[in-house]
This record gives C-alpha cells, structure tokens and sequence, in this order.
C-alpha cells in the first residue's frame, strides 16, 4: 500500500489509532539484546502460548509485541503491560501463566515481579514510579520499549513520519533554519552544529549529494546506537529522509557495524516497509521528492566510527581515515558532497521538525540543547540505557537514576567518551554532562559512554587496558598512532607489572601528548586520552606503580598485600570460599586471616567482602 | 591570489595550493618522507609538521604541510620551537621502528632527536616506515600490485596473498620511489629478481646495457620487436641527432 500525500497519511495514521484502542490487553515484551540474553525469546513465546491455551486470539483479543530495549537491562528481561502500564522485571518464561493468570485476565498485579526502590524499600507498580526512569527525558528512546520496531504500524500511530509530512510542506532553507534555531549539535561526539553542516552541503552545487547515517558504534560498553538502530529504526530513517530532502539528495547510506545483526535485521525490515509505504522511493508522499537508502555492513573495524575512514569503507575499500582538511560537506562520499551524522543525530530530526525547534531548544542549556543518551555502566548498581537532557551532572546519572556504586563501595572514577574519552574522579561529579563542560576537565562526551568504576579500579591498569584496545583498533598508517600507541602499551605494561623504570611516567606522558598533536585522524588524536586524563586526576597512583611497583587498588598482580581488618571481618567465610590458592584460612564468625605466601593477588576476596574488610598494604609491610 | 606569509616573507599562492609547494616556491625546505612529487599524497609519515595561524580566529594549530590547502590568508611557520619538537617526536618514533634506515638516522641527527631506549626496539632490520609510496607507484602505474596488509603495529606491505605477485613487470618503480630503501631488487646476468620473481631484462640496441624488463617493454609497446628497443639515454640521444639534422 502506497501512501500518496501527507493527507493520506494523517487518514491512514486516524483508522489505526482507532483500530489499536479496541485492543483490550497489550503486553510489551523487550527483545532488546540485553533482554534477549536473558530469555526473553523464550518468555514471549510463552506468552503466546498462553494466550492460545485460554482460547484468545492475539491481535484481536490480546496483543503481544517484541518491542526495543526498555532501557533498564540490569533488571531484565523486562515486560510491560498495558493498558494499566505494570512493569515486570526479572521475568521468566515459568511465571508466565502466572501474569497470564493473575495480571491478564484477573487484573491483579504480581507484586514479586514489580521493582523494588532500594531507598524507600517500596515495590513501584509502573515506569513512573522507578527512580531510574523518574530522572530521564525520553525523547530519543521515546518509542524504544513502547513499539514492535518490526511494525511499521506501531510507529505510525505514534505520529511516525509526521514530520517527513510537515517538511514536505516547508522549503530546504526553512528545515534548515529550524534545525539550526534547535541547535541540535552531532550526537556521534563531535558536537558541530548540525543544521550548520546541512547548510554548507546544501550550498555546494553538486549534481550528487549524499546523506549518511553513522551506526558504527565501537566504544566497549556502549549500545546506545545499537538500541535506537533495534528498537526504533524508522526514527533514523525519517530523520534522513528530512535531511535529504533539504540538503538536495538522492541517495543515502547507513553504516551499521556487522556484529549487530539484530539492528541489520530491522534495519533492513524498516527500510522495505518505508518503501512498500511510499515513504522511500520516488515520488515520496506525492510530493515529487526522490530518494532511498542503503546499509552497507561494517567490518567490525572501531576506526570506522571515524567520518572519513567511514566514508573509506563504504566506497569499498579498506576502513582507513584520509586527512581531513576539506570538510565531507564539500568532498565526501565519492568525491561529491556527504552529509553524515550519527544514526541519534537523525533520530532528533522528526521531533524537531514535528514539535518545533523552540520546544527543542528549552530542554537542556544552552549552547547543549535537546537530550543524549547514554550506555551508564561498569559498577553501577543500575546498568542500562539512560536518556537525560543535556547539562545533567555525573552525579545525578550515576547517584540518583544508576542507584550508586555497586555493593556501596566508594566511587573512585567514571569514564566518559568510551576508549578515547577520559576518566573523572569524585570530585567532578558534578560537572553537567555536555559537549563543552567535559571537554574542559580533560574527557569528552563522546558518543554517550559512561563507566562507573570503583575504589577497586587501578587507573593505571585502566589506561593500559584502552591504549591495548586502541593500539589493537589502530589501522597503522599514520606514524605517531601506529609507533606510538605501541610504545605506550609497553610502558603501561611495564608499569602494571612492576618492571617500571625511574622516568617512564614522565616518558609516557611526553609520547602521549605528542602523539594527540601529531597523528592524523580522531582516533590517535584522541588516543592518549586515557593515559593523560588518568594522569592529570590520579598522578599518586603512576608514581607508586613506577617508584614503589605498588598498586594501591589491588589489581595488578604482584604488586600489593593484603590483610583483613579485623574491626570490620565478620567471619562469614565468603572470601575463603572464594579464594583459589585457599590462602584465606578462619573460623566461621571469627577474623579471617591471609596467607601471603600462598596469595597470588587475583583479587576475589576484594571483591567478595561485603564488608569492605580487606585492606591492600604496601608489600613486606605487616 | 592568495596573500600568505611563510616565515615572516610574504606571497602569493593560488587558492588550494599546498603549503609545501609554496614553501618550496620560497626556497623553504620542510622534511617529507610519505612526500613524492609524482605520486598523489597521503600524509601518512606526520613529518612535515608546519605551524598555520588562523588571523581570523587568532589561534595557531599544527597540520601537514604536503596536504594542507591554502585556502584564506593564513602565516605558516615552518621551524619554530613547536614544529621542531612535533617533528622531532615524529622522527623518535620512525627510528625506533627503523632504526637502520638512514634517511630517518640523518633527520634524527639532524634533529637531535635522542632514540627511545632498547625495550622499545623490536625488529632492528625493519626499514620499511610503511609511508605506501611504492604502492602509489604501482597503482599509478596501472598494475596494483602491492597493498597494506594488517592493521596497527602490524600493517606491512605485501604482493597479493604474500605470494609473488602474477602482475608484476619488474620495473622496479616501487623501490625506486622507496625513501629508505627497503625494497631489495637484485640485478644480475642479465635478470632482475624483485618481490620473488625473475625478471629478463632486455639489452639497448645501441649502448648494449641492460635497461628494462621484457614484460615491462611488453606491456609499453605489444607490438614492437624488443630488441631494437633504446633505453632512455640513447632516445634522448638519438632524438637530439635527429633534431640536430633537421636543424642544419
């Protein structure tokens, strides 16, 4: 069925609505990966199945929807039901009947699934009640979690491409105007204005224009494009017909990283449901606009992520960045003018255009409006996917809507920006999390990272562990990044393992610097991050690694004691179960005692204790 | 006409030419390894370090001088303190790769550039500092034959699958725009071996010294018989006989 005017549309968009209101029961199902892991495939099969069991017939009486990550992936897999909007955490497929039973068809909420708010100790029946939701701003991921992403429909009714039908109506310029009045800046982590960079490829007089879509996320630990590209494909892909439409193109690309087939999968349905609708193709909603889209699969390669190595690689070569002098606005894809933003960059397009880019503009601060969203994990109580809008503190991310650190042990460092961002130490918790206030204390926003780490973290060992991914994820042709980032691994190593020598951190530092002056593209300079923001906040700890080969955070082996505080040791035993060399020797409720000769520092027993009762000590100190 | 300074000396430039040629223009050297007149550029070696200042923005940024566009009025600094320390950290780190090539010795000497000490050395007799201009030269020259392989501490260049390459025709260009040296032609009795083949090599009909692979003469002229074929210095020679005639 081809949808041949916004009139036809906005008809189209009325009958579903009404159709989807009759439906008496919903249950949203999340099949994000993180869910999935858990079972969830399993836990809506069931659900089926129950349906059948009691005579239903889904999609008439009842209505089941894999939907897009719901965000709160530590308490997964998650299941939400509506019209009463209950939520379900920790879902089996076993307590399916029960839902069925009791929720379903007798109306009844099952309190042992409901979240419970570790503060208040209360059992919170819905989304809105749990603090991890309470302090998000939902306008990126607003359908994620609420939409099957294979049901065009879905996202139809909830006012999907309603703002490709208002831009039909407005002139390039005027789109352009509204996206710079938004001051929506590039998602990916660069910042620039976007409406700035449509402008300068609609000047350009080309008779070739592309739009390109960066979904080559790479950063470890982070999955906020993985979930929009899964949960809510017709977002993007809305957001880059508008972009074409005013920059003049014909053609546009999305780079998706192969290792997320999911995201392929829907990717690849949106794009031939858009078509089969008339969004895509020729003659968009009657309006005589021309255009499509293609995927091209990355490689796996994280220097893809990078604009110009990304641009390499969909021309069909290898994924190696070019230097950047000429903006990709004026010589990008092919040699003809390319504008590429982050697959989030284009998901804000629809909302701004649709709602008006004074709506946009009041939320966050200024010079940072509108959201982000972020991947918060490592030690956090709540891991998951967070939507904020920009300015929002560390502290409030992590504290308030990530629940604290895990096990409550102290907070030592977050590190933002993924492997090329920085880590911040407790006393920048409350710096706003924005383009510009991160970039100043030495890390960066970067694609929406964010790492929690605790006093069981060695900084040291941390800048070792993204300069070994970095230098792994180097593609080699630029010197100072190919020579340099193996230089730095060896002293980082050399430093983690106690073999150190007199001046290396002062050496590291200077190779480190230059190689962020020197190497050719984002990835090298931006590569020493790691090293020179641990330094800048943690300097004791590189001076006790290199002058004393200790590791005051007990994590690189060798190079710490331990012993158990007996104020604190309550003689539970956890960390003689725990420990593989059985140096940890006592009597149950009495104080526990370490072995060192037999001890070979890997650390379980730290992690183990609840109660903080094992010390690390400098070693052949008593 | 863009009005540009290098050095404090003013001049002129058309609008996109490269900071390099403009300096060259002055008689400025800037040091380039990566850098072949002949051969698109890639700005890889990070050597040619220049500083530009922005008027407008009044900030000063380091760039590659055999890439960087000139593009508005701009000053250029090719040997102040920060160009020299930037080119130095480069040139520290070409030699604890290649330490043995000499062209990176000479910079480092005369940069003063002290080596990083032998934890860092691994393969001593690697002199290749994998700037790619042999591979520019093969593709420029229509036959494609080498490429990067491997990425990061790893990227190397090879033939295709490591094996001697099937398109090859000996003409050696690639090491002769090689800066260190690092590809091995060998040539004797009347064969050229290079990337693990063996080439015959056809004699000047008029001065009798080997000059080029057959393959390579092939390629240029099918047709021709190869050996009444000139190498370069007898056409050149030949050529300025012919014209001295026509003259007289």
């Amino acid at each position: 069925m081809i949808l041949t005017s916004p009139a036809d549309l906005e008809k189209y968009r009325r009958d579903l609505s009404d159709r989807k209101t009759d439906l008496k029961m919903r249950v949203r199902v999340c099949a994000g990966t993180g869910c999935l892991a858990g079972g969830s495939k399993s836990v809506y099969e069931a659900f089926l199945k129950e349906a059948e069991k009691h005579g239903m017939k889904t999609g008439i009486d009842f209505a089941a929807d894999k939907t897009g990550c719901h965000g709160f992936c530590e308490n997964g897999p998650i299941v939400q039901i509506d019209p009463q909007n209950i939520f379900y955490q920790h879902v089996k497929s076993e307590d399916v009947p029960e839902i069925f039973e009791k929720t379903i068809i007798g109306g009844e909420t099952i309190e042992k699934l409901l979240y419970r708010d570790q503060k208040t100790k209360k059992r919170c029946r819905n989304e809105e009640n749990i603090p991890f939701y309470i302090h998000q701003k939902r306008i990126v991921l607003e359908n994620c979690g609420h939409i099957d992403p294979a049901d065009i429909n879905d996202y139809i009714v909830k006012g999907g491409y309603g703002g490709l039908s208002k831009a039909l109506f407005m002139k390039p310029e005027e789109i352009i105007e509204e996206i710079i009045r938004s001051e929506l800046r590039g998602r990916g982590g660069g910042g620039f204005p976007t409406g700035i960079k449509w402008k300068s490829a609609l000047e350009v007089k080309s008779d070739r224009k592309y739009v390109v879509a960066n979904g080559d996320e790479g950063d470890p630990g982070a999955f906020m494009n993985r979930s929009l590209m899964e949960g809510d494909p017709h977002s993007i892909i809305e957001g880059m017909i508008i972009g074409a439409y005013a920059t003049g193109s014909f053609e546009g690309h999305i780079y998706v990283r192969n290792e997320y087939p999911l995201a392929l999968t829907n990717l690849n349905l949106a794009l031939k449901k858009a078509r089969d609708y008339g969004f895509l193709g020729k003659n968009i909603l009657g309006s005589g606009f021309d255009f499509d889209i293609q995927i091209t699969r990355g490689g796996g390669a994280f220097v893809c992520g990078e604009s110009t190595a990304l641009i390499t690689s969909i021309e069909g070569f290898a994924g190696v960045p070019r230097v950047k002098y000429i903006r990709s606005t004026e010589k990008g894809l092919w040699d003809a003018p390319a504008v590429l933003n982050n697959v989030e960059t284009w998901a804000n397009i629809p909302k701004i255009i649709l709602r008006g880019s004074d709506w946009y503009s009041d939320i966050g601060t200024e010079n940072n409006t509108g959201t982000k969203v972020f991947s918060l994990v490592g030690k956090v109580k709540n891991s998951g996917l967070v939507e904020v809008p920009l300015g929002t503190t560390l502290r409030n991310i992590i504290f308030e809507i990530g629940g604290g650190v895990i096990n409550n042990r102290e907070f030592k460092a977050v590190q933002t920006g993924g492997p090329s961002g920085g880590c911040l130490p407790a006393d920048k918790l409350d710096t706003p999390v924005d383009f510009d206030s991160l970039k100043k204390e030495g890390s960066m926003m970067g694609s929406g990272g964010i790492i929690v780490m605790d006093d069981h973290t060695c900084m040291v060992n941390v800048a070792c562990y993204f300069i070994d991914f970095l230098a792994e994820e180097c593609c080699g042709k630029c010197a100072p990044c190919r020579e340099g980032l193996r230089a730095m691994q060896k002293l980082l190593h050399g430093l983690t393992s106690g073999k150190a020598k007199p001046g290396d951190t002062l050496l590291l530092r200077d190779i480190a610097e230059h190689v962020k002056e020197t190497a050719l593209c984002g990835l090298g300079q931006t590569a020493a991050n790691p090293v020179l923001s641990t330094m800048k906040y943690f300097p004791e700890e590189y001076e006790e690694h290199e002058r004393e080969g200790f590791c005051r955070a007990g994590v690189c082996p060798d190079m710490y004691s331990l012993e158990i505080d007996p104020e604190l040791c309550t003689g539970c035993g956890a960390c003689a179960k725990i420990c593989p060399a059985e140096a940890i020797s006592g009597e149950i409720k009495m104080v526990h005692n370490i072995d060192m000769s037999r001890c070979v520092t890997c650390g379980s027993c730290i992690d183990t204790c609840r109660f903080n009762a094992i010390d690390v000590v400098r070693r052949g100190k008593k | 006409m863009i009005e540009i300074t290098i050095d404090g000396i003013k001049t002129e430039v058309l609008e996109n030419t490269k900071i390099l040629e403009a300096a060259k223009g002055l008689g400025i050297e800037i040091p380039t390894l990566c850098h072949h007149e002949a051969l698109p550029p890639d700005g890889n070696c990070r050597v040619c370090q220049v500083e530009i200042y922005d008027r407008e923005k009044k900030k000063g940024k380091l760039a590659i001088a055999c890439m960087y566009p000139i593009r508005k009025p701009i000053d250029i600094f090719t040997d102040n303190e920060k160009v020299r320390d930037a080119r130095k950290s480069v040139i520290r780190l070409h030699l604890n790769r290649c330490p043995q090539a000499k062209i990176i010795q000479d910079l480092a000497e005369e940069y003063g550039v002290e080596p990083l000490d032998e934890r860092f050395v691994e393969e001593n007799d690697d002199i290749c500092i994998r700037c790619g201009r042999c591979v520019r030269a093969c593709e420029a020259l229509g036959n494609n034959c080498l490429s990067f392989s491997g990425r990061g501490w790893d990227r190397e260049i090879v033939p295709p699958f490591n094996e001697p390459p099937e398109g090859c025709l000996g003409c050696a260009a690639c090491a002769e725009v090689c800066p260190t040296g690092a590809i091995k032609v060998d040539e004797k009795d009347g064969f050229r071996e290079i990337w693990g083949r063996k080439f015959r090599l056809a004699k000047c009909s008029r001065c009798n010294e080997y000059y080029a692979t057959e393959e390579y003469l092939k390629k240029l002229n099918p047709d021709e018989i190869v050996e009444i074929n000139l190498c370069p210095r007898c056409k050149k020679a030949e050529e300025a006989k012919r014209i001295g005639n026509i003259i007289q």
